[in-house]
């Protein structure tokens, strides 16, 4: 009901239609080439077009839902900025599809209190149609290399548990280099898998505590989406080990999936089902836990649909 | 019936003598035609070994030549010279390994003009068609299937991040630690003759005997001034004019954090800002490599202590590409530093000192879809007083590892490929 109310508020901020002489950008003119204008935006009896294809990876999102973890449930509040980008390396000539994922704000309430904030969350994929490794001799030496490389970079994940009591958990950098066998031609698929560096910074009365994976960390990220973008799909994991400065070595894994798929529109804005579950071993909160968790929302994902 | 007669006779030898001088451009204009009309279909010549290669930017016309099994499409990148009736064609496909053209186009090649929009374009096919590899920018090489790869790098512009063994020994003993490096390099030319570099977030954490050393952002700029600093002017004998050159800059940082721990002590250090004059010792003529001093202050926050300090500091470095194509990097550093303005701690000299030296290499050993991987191996040293309860001493460590590098464009003086060859 909430995502719906604030679907109805942003019906007085939809976008207008875009004009038609602007250049589009280069994953506009592979969703151009994939769905067709005209598919995606019919024309209602008045004679004005709607949108029906949206972009997943693109909008202002706002949700709200419940979460279960250990048998508990809480509502849960979800919100955040996704920007999905194409462009065409100057240096290389060769073409990014860019997904950006900004101030990402997840909180929940009951018992067990918490947020998780996220300043910056991103992939960048170069993808090349046919991946080389060039050997530097004399006649350079090409050796086919059938991946496109993703830099998956996170900056500023916190998270506190009210309910752990004093103190919070900092990742304060995250920087993945991931090989994607897939190399799609497009933003909509990805398969990305490859190692990890990151920091965490433990923070409790007891003291801070340093972790750092430096690239021992082995990272799955991957995703589909439907042409049109009513659904979309999407998972990612992670598992390796973290070195202590005080604790020693440890292991740790998450996995997490979601699926989202468009319910309706507001004023052009969509509404959008989601569903999530996820894994966390020895990894979770201040004590490093192993939990389940499972949630399912609303959220409006305003500006995103494809004019 | 006479008059008519003469009439049309007239007429008829009128229009003669008019209709020549209306035929003449027309003539003209077909006369060319019938000239370059071939006898037959251009034939393109056998490949020669090795292909010669197209030139970069020169002027370039798209012409479709009869299919062949190679290029069934037939369409082709063609320069062509006038005076020797000679082009050069390249397929305006990507070839597979059978030499087949594909349907992916040449990456990187620059504008080819339509043949439609040429008026020499019936004439370039008569001319001797020579298959040719296609142009491919400085910095770049181009395959005879067509493909482009870049064989030149600039390592000061690009993101990099590494990991290494960097085992550290004091007194005798050795620490087994882990290195991993992360950092963005930019260079911009400036106005003049003057070069301005830009390093942010470079960071260098270890693991094993834990420690970090990151800097936000680092900024200096070399210069070749035209004008002399000053001149002297001596008078024995004749006078004589003696220019003196010196190309001071400027080297600043800010928000550096250094963060150690030896026996048992930990030190955090947090630099809000250095500001160095340079002197160029020597620099290469693109200003790219230099060898260089600087002097100056910088404010530091020892904030394991609790309090702010001055600590003025010198230092001796260079930095140098020692290859054309940018895959060979030295580096070298003497740097000392001394603590003013701290108060009194116990375990360690009022006024601590530090003095650090480095030398490293970094060679490119291959690049993964055009980003550059290289080996990294460097060896430290340092000596310092400035921890509490930890004797000065001098501690060594090498360091030997692999560093992943994006954007690490051609450099700006980067040679085209058949120069490169050469």
């Amino acid at each position: 009901m909430l995502a719906l109310g604030l679907a109805l508020l942003l019906t007085s901020t939809a976008l207008p239609p875009r004009d038609a002489h602007a250049a589009p950008s280069v994953l506009e003119a592979h969703v151009a080439l994939e769905t067709g204008a005209a598919e995606c935006l019919p024309v209602d009896a008045r004679g004005e077009p709607y949108p029906i294809c949206f972009d997943p990876g693109d909008g202002l999102v706002l949700g709200t839902g419940g979460r279960l973890r250990d048998g508990e449930g809480a509502p849960s509040l979800r919100a955040g900025v996704h920007i999905r980008t194409g462009r065409t390396s100057r240096s290389k000539g060769t073409p990014w599809f860019n997904s950006h994922r900004l101030l990402g704000l997840e909180a929940w309430g009951g018992e067990q209190r918490g947020l998780t904030f996220t300043v910056y969350d991103g992939t960048l994929r170069r993808h090349l149609e046919e991946g080389f490794i060039l050997v530097p001799t004399a006649r350079p030496l090409r050796i086919p290399f059938p991946f496109d490389v993703t830099l998956a970079p996170r900056v500023g994940h916190l998270e506190r548990r009210v309910w752990e009591g004093p103190g919070w958990t900092l990742e304060t950098v995250r920087a993945g280099l991931l090989l994607d066998p897939v190399r799609s031609e497009t933003g909509r698929v990805w398969l990305g898998v490859g190692p990890v560096a990151s920091h965490t910074l433990r923070r409790s009365p007891d003291g801070a505590e340093h972790t750092v994976s430096p690239f021992t960390t082995l990272m799955l990220d991957t995703g589909v989406e439907s042409e049109d973008g009513l659904w979309a799909l999407r998972a990612s994991g992670l598992a390796g080990w973290s070195l202590g400065f005080e604790n020693g070595t440890f292991f740790r894994a998450r996995a997490e999936a979601g699926l989202e798929r468009v319910l309706l529109a507001v004023e052009d804005q969509p509404v959008v089902l989601q569903l999530s579950g996820a894994y966390t071993h020895r990894d979770a909160g201040l004590s490093r836990r192993s939990e389940w968790t499972a949630g399912a929302g609303l959220a409006v994902r305003a500006f995103s649909a494809r004019w | 019936m006479l008059v008519p007669a003469v009439a049309l006779g007239c007429a008829l030898l009128l229009a003669q003598t008019g209709g020549e001088a209306d035929l003449g451009p027309r003539v003209g204009d077909v006369l060319p035609r019938l000239e370059v009309e071939p006898a037959g279909p251009p034939v393109i010549q056998p490949p020669a070994s090795p292909l010669p290669v197209q030139h970069w930017q020169a002027p370039t016309v798209c012409l479709t030549l009869p299919p062949t099994k190679a290029v069934p499409s037939g369409k082709w990148r063609a320069q062509c010279d006038a005076g020797s009736r000679r082009c050069l064609v390249a397929p305006q496909h990507e070839l597979d390994s059978e030499g087949v053209e594909t349907e992916r186009p040449l990456e990187r090649v620059t504008y080819c003009a339509d043949e439609g929009y040429v008026s020499e374009s019936a004439l370039m096919k008569t001319y001797r068609l020579e298959p040719a590899v296609a142009d491919a920018p400085p910095g770049w090489y181009r395959d005879e299937r067509g493909r482009v790869m870049q064989f030149n790098f600039d390592l000061n512009r690009r993101l990099w991040l590494g990991g290494a063994w960097a085992p550290l020994w004091r007194e005798g003993q050795t620490e087994g630690r882990m290195r991993a490096d992360f950092g963005i390099s930019v260079e911009v030319p400036g106005e003049g003759r003057r070069l301005h570099r830009l390093r942010f977030l470079e960071t260098e954490l270890y693991l094993g005997e834990p420690g970090f050393d990151a800097t936000a952002m680092r900024y200096d700029f070399s210069v070749e001034r035209n004008e002399p600093l000053f001149r002297v002017t001596t008078f024995f004998g004749e006078p004589r004019r003696h220019d003196i050159h010196i190309n001071l800059g400027l080297w600043m940082e800010v928000l550096r954090a250094e963060e150690l721990e030896r026996d048992g002590t930990e030190a955090g250090f947090l630099t809000w800002g250095a500001v160095h004059a340079t002197l160029d010792l020597w620099h290469s003529k693109d200003l790219v490599s230099y060898v260089r001093v600087r002097a100056g202050p910088s404010v530091e926050r020892d904030y394991k202590n609790g309090f702010s300090t001055l600590v003025p500091g010198a230092a001796l470095e260079g930095d140098l590409t020692l290859d054309r194509d940018g895959f060979h990097h030295l580096r070298l550093g003497v740097e000392a530093e001394k603590v003013l303005l701290a108060p009194s701690v116990e375990g360690r000299p009022l006024r601590p000192e530090r003095l650090r030296v480095s030398a490293g290499y970094e060679l490119i050993l291959l690049a993964i879809n055009d980003q550059p991987l290289s080996l990294v191996v460097d060896g430290r040293g340092a000596w310092r007083s400035d921890l509490a309860n930890v004797p000065a001493r001098w501690e060594w460590s090498a360091a030997a590892g692999l560093r992943f590098s994006l954007w690490a464009p051609a450099r700006r003086s980067a040679p085209m490929a058949p120069a490169a060859r050469e």
